[in-house]
């Protein structure tokens, strides 16, 4: 029992958005940074390139909000505008991939130990990632990070269902070959 | 030893969903761009020529070149689809914020028209066809900037090339 808040819809802050309240816009930046800016960070490597990729979506977006044409499905529209801002920024940069440790709060209150390991690990995946081709790379996080159906990911991509069904197996067998090799590095 | 290849997968899979820390003034700077920058403002280039568009659909083919006297201000541009078969058609682009009410085609037995004036410079457009389907204009080059995910078309008036 008690009062719940209720979340405004995507399809409302939209209509919101359209009718000149610029703050409703704040509202669906803040929904969908977080998961987004993971897809970014991720797929393109280097943490401030992805960040200026993220901004630069958001604002895209705002802008031609008037071509989203089924508000209800806004986070859909703006995926499709980050994964191909981040494609730009893949092919213009040549992978100035830092390391970076993606949780630190997580870190926190783990032992020294533990610590060196996840940060070892975490880097160990990061440069396994880099190591994919870019459109498997895409696939794979798409799938299995975002969790997204082969549909919606070939209405993103542009790509056939069976093709990204293909870049996501070579994804895991090249991401398996990667991290056998660091073992033994 | 090895873990099998879909625990390490796995794993790997549960390391990258992991929250990412992204910049928490990443929001403030999204909202001030966003102020200053008004939704779907047309994007004007200093080019001078002149540009006919034409459009394409099912089996018939017009063609509707245009010219216009004045180069240094607005003029009016007739655009021409050919639609035998749809309830509607309305002609969405950069110059009317790619809102489908502003710009309703009238149909004479299947070719749409509407006249909008455009000021020198370098627009995207495209058709919407019964209020949901997205069709660029065949007669004229396509967008190859469009990251909406729907086809589009580029006009440039004013300007010597598209």
């Amino acid at each position: 029992m008690g009062i719940d808040k209720v979340e405004p819809s995507d399809a409302e802050l939209v209509r919101r958005v359209r009718t000149g309240d610029i703050g409703a816009y704040g509202a669906l930046v803040s929904r969908y940074r977080d998961r987004l800016g993971r897809y970014a960070v991720h797929m393109i490597g280097d943490h401030e390139d992805a960040e200026e990729a993220l901004q630069d979506s958001f604002v895209r977006a705002y802008r031609s909000l008037a071509r989203c044409y089924d508000p209800a499905r806004f986070g859909a529209w703006l995926y499709g505008i980050l994964v191909n801002r981040c494609r730009t920024t893949g092919a213009r940069a040549a992978r100035r991939r830092r390391m970076f440790v993606h949780d630190a709060d997580a870190l926190n209150g783990a032992t020294h130990a533990d610590q060196a390991d996840r940060v070892e690990w975490t880097d160990t995946v990061d440069r396994a990632l880099a190591r994919l081709a870019p459109e498997y790379r895409e696939a794979f996080l798409l799938k299995h990070v975002e969790d997204l159906e082969y549909e919606q990911i070939a209405e993103l991509t542009g790509a056939g269902i069976s093709a990204l069904k293909m870049r996501v197996k070579r994804a895991r067998e090249q991401l398996q070959k990667y991290l056998r090799e660091a073992e033994h590095v | 030893m090895f873990e099998r290849e879909d625990d390490v997968v796995e794993r790997v899979i549960q390391q990258l969903r992991r929250p990412v820390t992204i910049d928490p003034g990443l929001d403030a700077r999204v909202m001030r761009e966003v102020a200053d920058a008004p939704r779907a403002k047309p994007r004007v280039w200093p080019l001078w020529s002149l540009l006919a568009t034409a459009a394409v659909l099912g089996t018939l083919l017009i063609t509707h070149p245009w010219t216009r006297d004045d180069q240094s201000g607005p003029a009016a541009f007739q655009f021409v689809f050919v639609a035998p078969q749809a309830a509607s058609v309305s002609l969405v682009g950069d110059f009317n914020d790619w809102d489908p009410k502003r710009s309703p085609m009238q149909t004479a037995q299947g070719v749409w028209a509407t006249v909008v004036n455009l000021a020198p410079g370098r627009y995207r457009y495209a058709f919407l066809v019964n209020g949901v389907e997205w069709r660029a204009d065949p007669g004229a080059p396509s967008a190859k900037d469009d990251e909406f995910g729907t086809p589009s078309s580029v006009v440039t008036v004013g300007g010597s090339g598209s």
